[in-house]
């Protein structure tokens, strides 16, 4: 499961820093070129990047990214907010590091009703950091308070699963009672669901639904959460902060697997410039680079070291079709447009394979999940289509323009699909680049006729990416619905068998990849930097990391004793 | 004297309020709001979002209670961080700023001054031509490529500096001299030529004439005129150097104010950015009138009526 994050750094400077990127780039090129002769040690003939000497105090210390909006389970949206809550807070359960299967964490253990709607969860004995018992009264509390409007938590969507809670957020059901949610006990929490759920104990883990200390945040209002103040149930705790600097956490004395916690600390930097972060690591002020903030043009020179890591990441990047538009309306334009895309090209020559070129929707790595065939690079079918769509070879088909946010590569890729297009269909297409906010005001506003986007999975299901384009979803942003579509997830989301359930989303898949409002490029994929001592810290498919299983390995360069 | 200062401070009021307007009318008129993300804000939640901060009100309320709250110096919580206020925001940001504004100006007066004073002392010899040489590359080399330089060579190369943060003396070493190298050239070009001016004059021939030691010519009498144009100089560089350190900011992740400012605007946190530049206004008009003060005090022919 991960928060949002944003799939590029997010909003940018003016052009003065546009040109400090590019001049920075040509001199951190060089320093990566350096870098090579620097670095100091290495393993199997592989170099390091930068220093590798284990910090003195048995403190984890990386880079966070941007500085957190709201540091409060109930509230956080983003992956730097997702973080903190998780070194913090601790819900009823912990995904596993590697392979996010659901461990327990404040429930000990837990039943699940033959019908797939109830869960009853069994409360370990567990303490507050101000030594309050935990109780499935603070989770009730938490999880309504979530879902009360006036909360304005913009993820209480992600407890719509609960039966009655989408009604409640809403308002159209006034009694919180009715609410699937039950705490007959202190140490007991029934949970009944709309729909049997399969990756329900997922969600669990998620920060939306980790507890809040109700007397905490009711006392101290929105500034709960800040050192002086925070009461955590989780492996760590906030003991300093500094805005737009560091988080520093101290492990918590009153955590119940306390003992199974190896860190002292954590230290949590916010640099959101991707050069300064990565300098930061080489230098080794910080162990973790965590995968988004590794400068794209530095791939080709760490790719090669002993700490560079990557693997595929629960995330799409692709171009939407506004099929409002008169053009874009036509669905064998669209067709020609997708299949005339050679993705192998950019994955290889732009981003050195350090992606992965994809043709469908969902992103890769749902094992059992019947990815449908998606779109190929067939630059005569495509042609085909383009005849079909009443422009053979291109002729009286008024320019198109393809929008995108400013930002170095999301030109390039513009830049090379334009290219393609022109070669393959012989149409030329401009390209409009828009800053931040205007941007996102006119791909919501069904303003564009082709848009850069990019979706990253909440959970790891397909679900996450398939529910985007329900008719009137927020995400969706293209104008176009299929009542087959909608009907088949909702189909989806009533079988709890999970191969038949796979099977109905697969079919949905298809459907939207043949109707094409949308043209998928590539499976983002993770790349990160991570000093050899850092373990128990490992690439997984939501990039979330709960740092309750990290520890520093003072022993990783003595050969193993026999 | 003391009328001066008081009819400036009188005059900041309007000039506040008109700052404030434009800049609460521009930041409307930007596409977008602050609670615009590429992964939808549910419509219920951004009403509510928008009610809890008045943002549904008519333009001109919204207007009306801006100002009131301007008068109190009270902006109320950030919009991107409501766990912050913007008093806090500045607060937290602005003396770090502040700090490295500093030491940077410092830099730049310990090393621009005497490079001008020599250069001048010795006109057009090599020395001169040398440091006006090195000074105008000084100019023209921007912060935002001498940083990353200077990091390359002493931090990641040499091993000697960090590359970033602001948490003890060794970490202020490098952004304290790239913010400051542009201002070293400046002032050593001001000070060369108003250095020249002055060992011209007739007071200072009188001074040679009387047998004073040449130090003691330019220390006690040349100097003094000489750094007028420094003076009236380091007022806009000062507020300039203080306010406008974003790029070195970022560089090398300082927690200036800078930064917050520069982000408030791009997340379109309305009440961090009005509270900012009214600010970063007050500052640069008191700034100003500090450094007419001054001038007075150093320049007997300005009257300040």
């Amino acid at each position: 499961m991960t928060g949002f994050r944003w799939p590029d750094p997010g909003p940018r400077p003016p052009g003065r820093v546009a040109a400090a990127r590019s001049v920075g780039l040509i001199l951190l090129v060089l320093a990566g070129l350096a870098a090579v002769d620097a670095a100091r040690a290495a393993r199997n003939g592989k170099p390091f990047f930068g220093s590798t000497r284990p910090p003195a105090k048995n403190i984890l210390t990386y880079n966070n990214g941007a500085e957190p909006e709201v540091v409060d389970p109930g509230l956080s949206v983003g992956q730097p907010d997702g973080n903190v809550c998780r070194i913090q807070w601790e819900g009823l359960t912990v995904e596993h590091p590697s392979t996010l299967a659901p461990l327990p964490g404040m429930a000990e253990r837990w039943e699940l009703s033959p019908d797939g709607l109830t869960y009853t969860f069994h409360l370990r004995k567990a303490q507050w950091s101000d030594g309050h018992p935990v109780t499935s009264g603070d989770f009730l509390w938490s999880w309504r308070r979530v879902l009360t409007a006036a909360t304005t938590a913009r993820y209480a969507g992600l407890l719509y699963y609960i039966k009655n809670a989408e009604g409640f957020h809403k308002g159209t059901i006034a009694d919180p009672d009715s609410i699937g949610i039950a705490a007959p006990d202190d140490s007991t929490l029934i949970v009944t669901l709309e729909n049997p759920t399969p990756y329900f104990l997922s969600l669990t883990s998620f920060y939306t639904y980790m507890p809040v200390p109700r007397w905490c945040a009711e006392k101290f209002g929105p500034r709960w959460s800040r050192p002086e103040n925070v009461v955590v149930n989780g492996p760590f705790r906030c003991t300093y902060w500094r805005p737009t600097n560091r988080f520093d956490f101290e492990k918590n004395q009153t955590y119940w697997d306390r003992d199974n916690v190896k860190l002292d600390g954590v230290r949590a930097y916010a640099i959101d410039d991707l050069n300064t972060s990565l300098n930061l690591y080489k230098a080794g002020t910080t162990d973790w680079n965590p995968s988004g903030y590794l400068p794209a043009q530095f791939l080709p020179y760490v790719k090669d070291m002993a700490d560079f890591h990557y693997a595929p990441y629960l995330a799409v990047y692709f171009y939407s079709f506004n099929v409002t538009d008169p053009l874009m309306k036509n669905v064998w334009l669209r067709r020609a447009l997708s299949w005339s895309v050679d993705r192998e090209a950019i994955c290889s020559q732009l981003f050195k394979g350090m992606k992965i070129p994809h043709g469908g929707f969902v992103a890769q790595g749902f094992a059992g999940y019947p990815y449908p065939k998606g779109m190929k690079f067939d630059p005569v079918y495509a042609k085909e289509c383009l005849a079909k769509a009443g422009y053979p070879d291109g002729k009286g088909l008024p320019r198109i323009e393809i929008m995108f946010n400013t930002s170095e590569d999301h030109r390039k890729i513009a830049e090379i699909i334009q290219s393609m297009w022109k070669e393959h269909l012989g149409i030329d297409v401009g390209l409009s680049n828009q800053e931040w906010g205007s941007y996102l005001r006119n791909t919501t506003g069904l303003n564009y006729q082709v848009a850069r986007r990019s979706w990253i999975g909440d959970y790891a299901d397909p679900a996450t990416f398939l529910d985007c384009y329900k008719k009137g979803d927020g995400n969706n942003r293209t104008g176009w619905s299929s009542a087959t579509y909608d009907s088949l997830l909702v189909a989806a989301s009533r079988t709890f068998d999970p191969t038949a359930r796979y099977a109905i989303l697969g079919q949905a898949e298809a459907i939207l990849l043949d109707e094409c409002p949308v043209m998928p490029i590539y499976n983002y994929t993770l790349t990160e930097l991570k000093k050899p001592y850092v373990k128990g810290v490992e690439p997984n498919l939501t990039d979330t990391h709960n740092l309750k299983f990290a520890w520093i390995d003072r022993q990783w360069d003595k050969p193993l004793t026999p | 004297m003391i009328r001066f200062i008081l009819r400036r401070l009188l005059w900041m009021i309007p000039t506040l309020w008109v700052v404030a307007t434009i800049t609460f009318f521009l930041m409307r008129a930007a596409p977008g709001g602050p609670f615009q993300a590429e992964k939808e804000i549910p419509e219920d939640i951004k009403a509510a979002l928008e009610r809890k901060y008045g943002l549904d009100k008519p333009l001109l309320t919204q207007y009306a209670a801006f100002l009131g709250n301007a008068v109190r110096l009270d902006f109320g919580p950030s919009y991107k961080n409501p766990g912050r206020t913007v008093r806090e925001v500045i607060a937290s940001g602005f003396p770090v700023s502040l700090e490295l504004g500093s030491w940077a100006l410092l830099f730049a007066l310990a090393v621009g001054i005497p490079i001008g004073v020599v250069a001048a002392l010795n006109q057009n010899k090599a020395i001169d031509h040398a440091s006006m040489a090195a000074a105008l590359l000084g100019v023209s080399i921007p912060d935002f490529v001498l940083g990353p330089l200077l990091v390359f060579i002493f931090s990641l190369s040499l091993y000697w500096l960090p590359p970033a943060l602001w948490e003890g003396p060794s970490t202020k070493i490098l952004p304290v001299i790239t913010l400051g190298s542009v201002y070293v050239a400046y002032i050593a070009r001001l000070t060369r030529s108003g250095m020249l001016e002055v060992v011209r004059q007739d007071w200072i021939r009188t001074a040679r004439a009387k047998g004073l030691s040449e130090g003691l010519i330019v220390w006690r009498h040349a100097l003094r005129g000489g750094l007028l144009p420094v003076v009236s100089f380091l007022g806009p560089a000062a507020a300039r150097i203080v306010t406008g350190a974003v790029v070195v900011e970022k560089i090398f992740a300082i927690p200036g104010l800078g930064r917050s400012f520069v982000d408030g605007a791009f997340n379109r946190d309305y009440t961090l950015v009005m509270g900012v530049v009214l600010f970063y206004a007050s500052f640069l008009i008191l700034f100003n009138l500090l450094v007419d003060v001054a001038y007075g005090l150093l320049d007997p022919r300005v009257r300040l009526s």
